[in-house]
C-alpha cells in the first residue's frame, strides 16, 4: 500500500514539474511564463517530500530534510517570483510607476 | 530501478531544455527559466538522496533550496538595475 502511494506523490510530483517546464517553453510573454512556475514549486516539493516521508518515517533524519526542504521551497518560491515580476516590469517600463491615465475632457 | 531513480532521471531530463531556453531566450524570460531550474535541481537532490539512502544529499537538497533562491533573487535585482 506505502509503495503504490510513493509511486502515486512521485509521479504527481514530476508531472507538475513537467508541466512547469512546459509552459515555460510555451507562454507568449514573461508574465504568462511567471504562472506555470507556481504549481511546479508548489505540488513538486510537497508531494516529493511526502513520498519520502511515507517511506522513511515523518521523524527520521531523512524525513525532517524533505519537509525542510518542501517548507523552504513553498516559502521561498512566491518572493522569487515576485522578485522576477517587479524586475521584467521595471525593464519594460522604466520603472514602478503606474501609467498616468489622462483625465477626460 | 527503484521509483526514486525514475523520478529523478525524467527530472534530469527536463533540466534539459531550461538550459537551451534560458541560453536563447531574452533576460527575464531566462530568469524565469533559471527559477523553475533550480526548484527542479533541488527536488533532483532530494530524490537521488532518498534513491541512494545516503545522508549527506538531502544536505545538498536543503543547501540548493536556499542558493536557488538566492542566486533567482540576486538575478532579478542585477536585472532591474544595471542590466
Amino acid at each position: 500500500m506505502t509503495a503504490v502511494l510513493v509511486w502515486i506523490l512521485l509521479t504527481v510530483g514530476v508531472l507538475a514539474a513537467l508541466a512547469g517546464v512546459v509552459g515555460v517553453l510555451v507562454a507568449g510573454n514573461v508574465y504568462d511564463r511567471l504562472h506555470f512556475i507556481g504549481p511546479a514549486g508548489i505540488f513538486g516539493p510537497v508531494c516529493l517530500a511526502l513520498a519520502v516521508v511515507l517511506d522513511e518515517g515523518p521523524f527520521s533524519q531523512a524525513g525532517l530534510k524533505s519537509i525542510l526542504v518542501a517548507l523552504l521551497l513553498l516559502a521561498l518560491s512566491p518572493v522569487l517570483i515576485h522578485a522576477t515580476a517587479r524586475a521584467a516590469y521595471v525593464r519594460e517600463r522604466g520603472g514602478l510607476e503606474l501609467p498616468r491615465e489622462e483625465p477626460d475632457e | 530501478m527503484t521509483a526514486y531513480f525514475a523520478a529523478a532521471t525524467v527530472l534530469i531530463a527536463a533540466l534539459a531544455p531550461l538550459i537551451v531556453f534560458s541560453a536563447r531566450a531574452a533576460a527575464e524570460d531566462g530568469l524565469v527559466a533559471l527559477n523553475l531550474g533550480g526548484t527542479i535541481a533541488t527536488l533532483v537532490f532530494l530524490v537521488l538522496a532518498e534513491a541512494t539512502e545516503r545522508q549527506p544529499f538531502f544536505d545538498l537538497a536543503v543547501v540548493s533550496a536556499v542558493l536557488s533562491f538566492a542566486g533567482g533573487l540576486a538575478y532579478a535585482r542585477f536585472l532591474e538595475r544595471w542590466l
